[in-house]
């Protein structure tokens, strides 16, 4: 029986004050006029609220840059789902979180780019870090539920212990450790953010340690890098499978990055029901279940706890939708990994540091 | 972290509430939501931050009372401090 979706993803809008160097937001963006209406995301909201949806996570760019984002989250809390703010913390302020709090918020999740705040604004494009410690102390200040988003890569990691503490500083319930995955522009910038092995299984001793001696005080959640798996991971909990995406245009996909695939349609809210899109719909009926899984996934016994991995994935590194996840190290492909990986650990590509420079990164622009 | 004794006063952590009625009673929280077994599910609706966990083992006690009255105090604390960690409860 197809199961109903738990969360989706409400990409509200693609503007936004910064412009990371590793932003998963697809090449193409949705531009400021093509944005849902209020209107349009609160029949959005209700409709996920039939269809069985627990969690709405307002997402972007930037949701603050949406002036209705106090009515946005209202009507989600008013459909009793449970509202995430995912950002940036760059457009907030203590009487707009006040009004975002009393509109039903239920937890924000802040990121940063860094410890050091010459480095986290190289990074981020924009010279945001120190705003983002302001917004901390005034989400921490609110009693709201809070976590600290750290998105770590090549040119950050030797810096681990030093954004742990800075985060436990700002005093969040929760520690979200997110090593870049390579899709939007990160997949653009992927020879300079993909870790080195000795930063990964550094970083990897380094949060574990955090994890025991923080227990209890801060939850540490750390994504692991799925180059250096054996495994891959269970993209959004297999296609269709747990949640949607929904794009500030109002097209519904099962990923953040599935409108890479060429000549696949991805049904717009505007236009068809939700739970269409979720049941019936070809873009969602694509890779659900096991019929499209070529060998070896097919007769592998993990194939229903991940899924083949990574459909965007597979189809950027071989250009085959179907093919196993390249990051398997079951898969045909897996030499493309390693590939990168044998680039990325040699001592030449080690030598050539960057020295903040911005023409070092490919920066997400704004849309158009 | 202190350790849970019978004067602390367990509650769902900041940003965890509840959702649904009866048998599709789910606990939300940040990043997921769980649906628990009845035991689990009977032990976590006491901790509304009023009760003492000395009065919930009584409780429990008095619901359970067929079960072994040291083992449920053992498998009420395993099961919060195994929540704080998860930050889902506090005490």
């Amino acid at each position: 029986m197809l199961e109903t979706p738990l969360a989706i993803i409400a990409e509200i809008t693609h503007r936004c004050p910064l412009h990371c160097a590793y932003c998963s937001n697809p090449l193409q963006m949705a531009s400021p006029t093509s944005e849902l209406s209020t209107r349009d995301w609160e029949a959005v909201f209700e409709q996920s609220a039939e269809l069985g949806v627990l969690h709405v996570h307002l997402s972007g760019g930037e949701p603050l840059a949406r002036e209705d984002l106090t009515q946005l989250v209202n009507s989600a809390h008013s459909c009793g789902l449970y509202t995430n703010l995912i950002t940036s913390g760059i457009g907030l302020s203590a009487q707009r979180l006040e009004v975002l709090v009393k509109a039903g918020l239920d937890h924000i999740q802040l990121s940063f780019q860094d410890s050091r705040e010459d480095n986290a604004n190289w990074i981020a494009g924009a010279r945001a870090h120190a705003r983002k410690l302001e917004i901390a102390a005034l989400i921490r200040k609110s009693g709201l539920a809070f976590t600290v988003n750290m998105v770590v890569h090549r040119q950050n990691l030797s810096c681990l212990d030093e954004m742990i503490a800075l985060a436990e500083s700002l005093m969040p319930e929760r520690l979200e450790i997110a090593h870049v995955q390579y899709y939007g522009w990160a997949w653009k910038n992927l020879d300079a953010l993909l870790p080195t092995r000795e930063q990964v299984l550094t970083s990897l001793e380094t949060i574990a340690a955090a994890q025991k001696r923080l227990a209890g005080k801060m939850r540490i959640d750390a994504v692991v890098p799925d180059y250096y798996a054996r495994f891959p991971k269970a993209c959004m909990g297999g296609w269709g499978r747990r949640q949607l995406l929904i794009d500030p245009a109002g097209r519904t996909l099962p990923c953040h990055a599935a409108t890479v695939f060429p000549g696949l349609c991805f049904e717009n809210v505007r236009e068809r029901p939700l739970e269409w899109i979720w049941q019936e719909s070809e873009s969602f009926q694509k890779f659900r279940g096991q019929d499209w899984m070529p060998e070896p996934c097919r007769s592998c016994d993990r194939r229903t706890d991940d899924f083949g991995g990574c459909r965007c994935q597979a189809f950027m590194m071989t250009g085959n939708a179907s093919a196993t996840d390249p990051v398997c190290s079951l898969a045909p492909s897996h030499n493309l990994i390693e590939e990168h990986l044998a680039q990325v650990n040699s001592k030449a590509h080690n030598q050539s540091s960057p020295h903040q420079s911005p023409e070092f990164w490919i920066y997400r622009p704004q849309p158009k | 972290m202190p350790d849970l004794n019978d004067a602390c006063r367990p509650r769902l952590a900041t940003g965890c509430r509840w959702a649904g009625n009866g048998e599709n009673r789910t606990l939300l929280f940040p990043e997921g939501a769980l649906r628990l077994q009845q035991t689990a599910r009977a032990i976590l609706e006491l901790c509304d931050g009023e009760r003492t966990f000395g009065h919930i083992v009584q409780e429990l006690r008095s619901t359970y009372s067929a079960s072994d009255p040291v083992k449920i105090r053992q498998d009420a604390t395993a099961f919060l401090e195994r929540l704080r960690n998860k930050r889902l409860v506090d005490f």
